[in-house]
């Protein structure tokens, strides 16, 4: 205590609020308990979930931007057990551990490194898209949204077997357990533990040949790596590489159901299909809240978050800040807003979003050049600690182009 | 001004050319060539907006 006083001595207190990030209601629906919380400043003390929030776009790219002062190397979850269990990953260090982790994670998963795949990703996206638009009527998450990443995140990493029929729930439990210790985190951790498990145990041979996953055995092999870090790389692809872009292409066709008007600009001009992608992101974040740890007292705009504090980044509530962003609340998809903050951004910027960049691109191509509009049921939701989609989303008509 | 790239943590997103075509591209292997780093104020705009939009940080203007 002596220490954070003297150290805040003629320093502001950040305000507070008693918000509760992950209470269901929030979860579901986070974007007007942001712009409460963006009100109140671009720090705000949150003594329900013992972190101060960062809430506004600058503050926001600043942490992303500064790990020297906003580390990862305590982990990036909201609770002990996650972040102790995170330690190996690059998720959770800093350079200089963090530079080699990413090397070898990017060295297969660059755009480079990815070139070769896009032909083949959109033949998929597009075959798919052509089914379910003949079909007339199907549920957009199962159909579209999962399948697509699932298969493609599977072939890549060379999954084979009885883990491809787990993928799903290992990630989504992945990423449950980043939040505090509530219920979904506690039901959630023996099915994390078997993910955890399995990448602690998984060998070359179990992941098929001339695959990304392989490819990050070989780097542990040649010493590029440290050993034994090949199995918490390939925990990220799993834990990350699927659940995340299920949402976002969930959040395709939902937005675009929602607003024929955008989907009918994309339609007329295709050259559109990133800046939509973008805008996408943007509007509807994968990624409501990840962690960071101070490692002294920072300063933001004149109020103090102390050393040693656990940090909440609101991607989503940059994502809507009118400081930054012209009417933001507004789906727009001209607007190509390139520097949302929904990949984060920095050392630890998505490792993965040429792969997510593939996929959605494709998608929303198809989309496009197939569909007029679609007409939907009432899509559902359900709470997750810390990423948010559509859990169904019924097309119940196709109007074809 | 100049544009500095940290290449080892340059991973060829291209964004930065899609932001300043005319100041860097790709080239055929996905690597990023910055075809002037001297630029001029002019094009300050456009070399703020291409270190503004790598994801990864991996510019900066020095
Ligand atoms: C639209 C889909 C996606 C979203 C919204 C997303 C979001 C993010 C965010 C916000 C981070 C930064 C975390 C931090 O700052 O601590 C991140 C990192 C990461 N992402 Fe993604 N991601 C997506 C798709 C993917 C895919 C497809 C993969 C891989 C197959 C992937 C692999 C990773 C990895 C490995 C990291 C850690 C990078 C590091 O620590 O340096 N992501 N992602
Ligand atoms: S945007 Fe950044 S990572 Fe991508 S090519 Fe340009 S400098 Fe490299």
């Amino acid at each position: 205590m002596w220490r954070r006083s003297r150290s805040l001595e003629g320093m502001t207190h950040p305000p507070t609020s008693d918000l509760d990030l992950f209470s269901d209601e929030v979860l579901t629906d986070p974007y007007p308990s942001y712009a409460d919380l963006r009100a109140l400043g671009p720090v705000v003390h949150l003594p329900a979930n013992e972190v101060y929030a960062l809430t506004r776009y600058d503050a926001i790219r600043a942490a992303l931007g500064g790990w020297e002062t906003f580390s990862s190397a305590h982990g990036v979850g909201f609770n002990p057990t996650v972040n102790e269990a995170l330690m190996g990953t690059s998720l959770a260090s800093d350079p200089p551990q963090h530079t080699a982790l990413r090397a070898a994670l990017t060295e297969n998963l660059s755009p480079r490194a990815l070139r070769g795949l896009k032909s083949q990703i959109d033949a998929k996206a597009d075959a798919l898209v052509a089914d379910l638009v003949a079909s007339g009527s199907f549920e957009a998450i199962d159909a579209l949204a999962r399948a697509l990443p699932l298969e493609i995140v599977a072939d890549l990493v060379g999954f084979t077997g009885e883990v491809r029929g787990r993928m799903l729930a290992w990630g989504k439990a992945a990423n449950q357990v980043i939040g505090p210790l509530n219920q979904r985190t506690a039901e959630s951790f023996p099915i994390a533990g078997e993910l955890y498990q399995w990448c602690s145990t998984v060998s070359k041979a179990d992941l098929a040949e001339g695959s990304i996953g392989r490819g990050i055995f070989e780097a542990e092999e040649r010493g590029a790596i440290p050993p034994g870090a090949a199995g918490p790389i390939i925990h990220q692809y799993l834990a990350a590489g699927v659940e995340n872009t299920v949402s976002a292409i969930g959040n395709i066709v939902a937005l675009f159901a929602s607003h024929p008007d955008q989907l009918a600009l994309v339609r007329k001009d295709p050259s559109l299909v990133p800046a939509a992608f973008n805008e996408v992101l943007r509007f509807w974040a994968p990624i409501n809240a990840w962690g960071r740890e101070t490692t002294r007292d920072v300063e933001i705009e004149g109020v103090v978050i102390p050393a040693g504090a656990r940090v909440a980044i609101l991607f989503g509530s940059g994502n809507r800040d009118p400081l930054h962003y012209d009417d933001p609340d507004t789906f727009r998809v001209e607007r190509n807003p390139v520097d949302h903050l929904s990949l984060g951004y920095g050392v630890h910027g998505c490792a993965g979003q040429g792969l997510a960049r593939l996929e959605a691109h494709a998608v929303i191509d198809a989309l496009a050049r197939r569909v007029e509009r679609l007409v939907v049921g009432t899509p559902t939701r359900i709470p997750h600690n810390v990423t948010r989609s559509v859990h169904a989303l019924p097309v119940l008509e196709v109007v074809t182009a | 001004m100049r544009i500095e790239l940290d290449r080892p943590r340059c991973e060829g997103h291209g964004l930065c050319e899609e932001a300043a075509p005319s100041l860097m591209h790709l080239d055929d292997e996905g690597e990023l060539v910055i075809d002037r780093a001297d630029v001029g104020e002019s094009e300050a705009a456009l070399a703020h907006a291409a270190v503004r939009v790598c994801p990864v940080a991996a510019l900066r203007i020095a």
